[in-house]
């Protein structure tokens, strides 16, 4: 049996010396070749049985599993990592020293002795945010134009703040010392901040190089106003809404059911004073259209996917479907851009791969324009996968008949129309897009 | 350095996490995924003229410091001995270091006993409470910079390490430990310390509601400490156990802590949390739970069990659901669906029988409509209650964290008042 498994398996592991790479692919073959040459199998005898009566070694099959290392049957205690057979590379506690910092002191960690001492790896992560400075000149030059809200004082406060906390203006606002500077809200810190940088960008005629932001806070308050508002909602306010909404879809709905009624009624009565008119001519021409319609049954085409393909993407099923949120009474414009939850994984997973390819910020800002550009730009790109999808399918069932049609008439070729063929696939993603 | 440490980003310098609360003081080695050690946050201070026979057990303690002819005792296995005229003090008020002399005590005692090793060779990583005093911070860098010669110092609020450690920068943390349970928003790793509630109502406060309800019922609360031994009674019947033979003046103080360790087990073992508000009908279908006390008396307990944990929950202002939204209230309205989205539960106390799960009904109630609301809580019970640790754990040894450490250079150079700057 062990040495059943032992063939199974590729192994021979009878007193090898040293193992390189080597001399273990050597013996491999060479064992598989004398293997191949020992006395064969005769037909029909089943290969348990012959492992009983003839094994290579002719030594008695084991009546236990051995789990020794040491034994010819190494066992499945034979170490995998033997393949390794370089020496151990040395590890030491090694000092370091680390450019992120800004003073020299140094701290130690393991490192390979094999690895030479470049600069600490990780030095490359420390990023800092650029934040203009300026000296007490400039800001009594152009600083000082809304001095009875921003005080010197209070402006140093707030460029220290932006230095440590890069940017992060609700931390900022939240760590704004206000025993000495008084409260702050989020929107006065950026609407000051991007004044005074917008400031000494013109004063040091900067802005053709750079970009100014323009923060506009009165709109920014009324967002924020907007959105309290929002969680501030009660349960029962949200009810209420939900129930007039309800109430208004059940007008509406008994509004069209009426409409719909007075049309069938006025139909019928037309349809009564036609039938009157043409009741001789109706029977034959129904007929016709039967047998046509029939005639066309007949004629059904092969099945194929391709047509499943397609057709679902002719009705329009394919792209997505965005939820619409006007029936849900107030929300955010944020959660437009959500996808709805119908779609499946792979379509999520095919959809994140074409935003990244097209280098698309995955969670934009929502304003009205670029929620609905967004929204189609995702619902156009599952649209291009399965389109790709589809044609590869087409492709490859284009293939397959043309193989058939050859199998099928040797010594014919079928020649596909150019038309048929597929245009390099790179120029059609870039059609499509 | 190799690639595959550039992969993870972790580099591992050495460095000690501590992380002080009022129920223990957690002490370990950075990258590991548990603290070494977990001390009690209680000394045992002994009498004032020591005894001249002394038992033989505390002639090899290496904890006794004899310092001022008082001998102090650290750890469990030198607290939870009956001694005579021991008391026994805590060292944390508020969640913050109170009293620096016996938190000494302490950290020598973990450098000796857990660390085995110098407190020169490895920077500390401290955590903090979300609403420490830059005094407290100051006293305690100057003291491991002076007294302990580490060569680099770090100091976070517990609040984002253990947002740290589910992995999170931005979440709402609800933190219920032994004495408070506060809601502090994480901001891209900034606690906002602005919106940070609290409320005294944690594990201490259940425990003393316990040990009055039991006492109340005529249950006699003996400590396993005075029994010697104990016979099986039958259900309900009086306990039939033999009084151990103690040292005379033990304190009020150790008696009272002994106490409180058993009312630990009995609330840890026996209460539970609704997932709705206490309701005598529902909680009465619920299984009994059984429970034996030290002295051999035992019975089951039913509706009760929720009665009392229920006050964690039921109070207006301080329900541990009214904190979490009342501190998201306060945030800018612009974090408050990151919040929502990612609440950390950590804290020994949370691993009460139903916790998070009531956590969760309460907010989603007091949430915005339509918010996704996301709690996170951790299975295990050591990721639960070592939170903080585990996140001071990971941030410890992170390659882009070395740059951060306060080293002993710069302290030479500016001093203890940089740490406020440095560790926001």
């Amino acid at each position: 049996m062990s040495a059943d498994v032992r063939d199974i398996l590729d192994i021979e592991r009878a007193n090898t010396p040293e193992i390189t790479r080597d001399s273990f692919l050597a013996t491999k073959k060479r064992n598989f070749e004398r293997t191949k040459h020992a006395s064969r199998r005769p037909e029909g005898m089943h290969r348990e049985v012959f492992a009983l009566l003839y094994t290579d070694k002719k030594d008695a099959p084991p009546l236990l599993p051995t789990d020794t290392a040491l034994g010819i049957g190494a066992g499945y205690k034979q170490n995998k990592a033997r393949l390794g057979m370089k020496k151990v590379r040395k590890w030491e506690w090694a000092p370091f020293s680390n450019p992120a910092r800004n003073d020299a002191a140094v701290f130690h960690h393991w490192k390979r002795v094999s690895d030479d001492s470049t600069d600490y790896p990780f030095a490359k992560f420390n990023k800092q945010l650029e934040i203009p400075s300026y000296t007490m000149t400039e800001y009594n030059a152009h600083l000082r134009n809304n001095i009875q809200h921003w005080s010197k004082v209070q402006t140093d406060h707030l460029f220290d703040l932006a230095r440590r906390f890069d940017l992060r203006f609700i931390v900022m606002a939240d760590r704004w010392n206000r025993q000495q500077h008084g409260t702050k809200t989020v929107e006065e810190l950026k609407e000051r901040y991007y004044e005074v940088i917008a400031l000494l960008a013109k004063a040091k005629n900067q802005s053709i190089e750079k970009k100014t932001f323009v923060y506009d806070a009165e709109h920014e308050r009324r967002r924020k106003e907007q959105l309290e508002k929002l969680f501030k909602r009660t349960t029962q306010q949200v009810e209420e809404e939900q129930m007039l909404i309800n109430e208004m879809k059940k007008i509406e709905a008994r509004k069209k059911e009426r409409e719909r009624k007075t049309q069938d009624l006025q139909k019928l009565i037309s349809q009564a004073d036609q039938q009157n008119e043409h009741a001789a001519n109706t029977p034959s021409t129904r007929k016709y259209e039967k047998k046509l319609h029939k005639k066309k049954v007949h004629h059904t085409p092969r099945p194929s996917k391709v047509d499943s393909v397609v057709n679902a993407i002719e009705i329009g099923s394919s792209g997505i479907k965005f939820a619409d949120l006007r029936g849900s009474g107030v929300s955010l414009r944020s959660q437009k851009m959500k996808l709805p939850a119908n779609i499946g994984q792979r379509k999520v997973k095919a959809l994140e791969q074409a935003i990244q390819e097209f280098k698309v910020d995955p969670a934009p800002p929502p304003t009205e324009d670029i929620c609905t550009s967004f929204n189609e730009l995702r619902s156009d790109m599952v649209l291009l996968c399965e389109l790709r999808t589809a044609l590869s399918t087409c492709i490859y069932e284009m293939e397959s008949l043309k193989h058939q049609y050859e199998a099928a008439c040797p010594g014919k070729t079928l020649n596909i129309p150019p038309s048929l063929v597929p245009i390099k696939t790179e120029t059609l993603e870039n059609s499509a897009t | 350095m190799s690639g595959g440490t550039m992969l993870y980003g972790g580099d591992e310098i050495g460095a000690l996490v501590f992380d002080p609360g009022h129920h223990s003081l957690r002490v370990g080695y950075a990258q590991e995924d548990s603290p070494k050690a977990e001390i009690p946050s209680v000394v045992g201070i002994g009498a004032k003229a020591p005894d001249t026979n002394l038992d033989p057990e505390t002639k090899t303690d290496n904890s006794v410091t004899p310092n001022n002819a008082r001998k102090y005792y650290v750890d469990t296995n030198y607290v939870n001995v009956p001694r005579s005229q021991m008391e026994v003090q805590t060292y944390m008020k508020d969640g913050m270091i109170d009293n620096w002399e016996l938190f000494e005590k302490v950290i020598d005692y973990a450098y000796a006993n857990v660390i085995q090793s110098e407190p020169e060779y490895h920077p500390v990583l401290f955590s903090e409470a979300s609403w420490n005093v830059r005094n407290n911070r100051e006293k305690l860098t100057e003291l491991m910079f002076e007294k302990y010669n580490v060569p680099a110092f770090f100091l976070v609020k517990n609040a984002v390490l253990a947002a740290f450690s589910s992995g999170r920068a931005t979440a709402l943390v609800v933190d219920s430990g032994a004495t408070h349970t506060s809601a502090v928003p994480v901001h891209e790793g900034y606690v906002l310390s602005q919106a940070v509630v609290k409320s005294p109502l944690g594990g201490d406060f259940l425990s003393r509601q316990c040990r009055q309800h039991l006492e109340k019922h005529g249950i006699d609360l003996s400590p396993v400490y005075k029994i010697a031994s104990k016979d099986v009674v039958k259900e309900r019947d009086n306990a039939r156990f033999t009084l151990r033979k103690l040292p005379e003046n033990l304190t009020q103080s150790w008696q009272n802590y002994m106490t409180q360790l058993m009312m630990q087990d009995f609330q840890m073992n026996v209460l539970q949390v609704l997932e709705n508000p206490y309701d005598e009908r529902v909680a009465a279908q619920i299984p009994m739970v059984h429970y034996e006390f030290p002295n051999g008396y035992h019975q089951d307990f039913g509706s009760e069990r929720f009665k009392i944990a229920e006050s964690l929950f039921d109070n207006a202002m301080l329900g541990a659901g009214q904190l979490a939204s009342t501190s998201v209230g306060m945030c800018d309205a612009d974090v408050r669906l990151s919040l929502f989205g990612s609440v950390v539960v950590t804290g020994g106390n949370t691993l009460l029988q139903g916790f998070p799960e009531r956590l969760n009904r309460d907010l989603q109630l007091r949430a915005p409509s339509n918010t996704r609301l996301k709690m996170i809580s951790a299975n295990g019970s050591v990721e639960r209650r070592f939170g903080a640790w585990i996140g001071g754990s990971i941030l410890a040894s992170i390659g882009t964290f070395q740059q951060m450490w306060i080293s002993s250079q710069e302290y030479e150079e500016a001093g203890k008042s940089q740490v406020e700057r440095k560790c926001p």
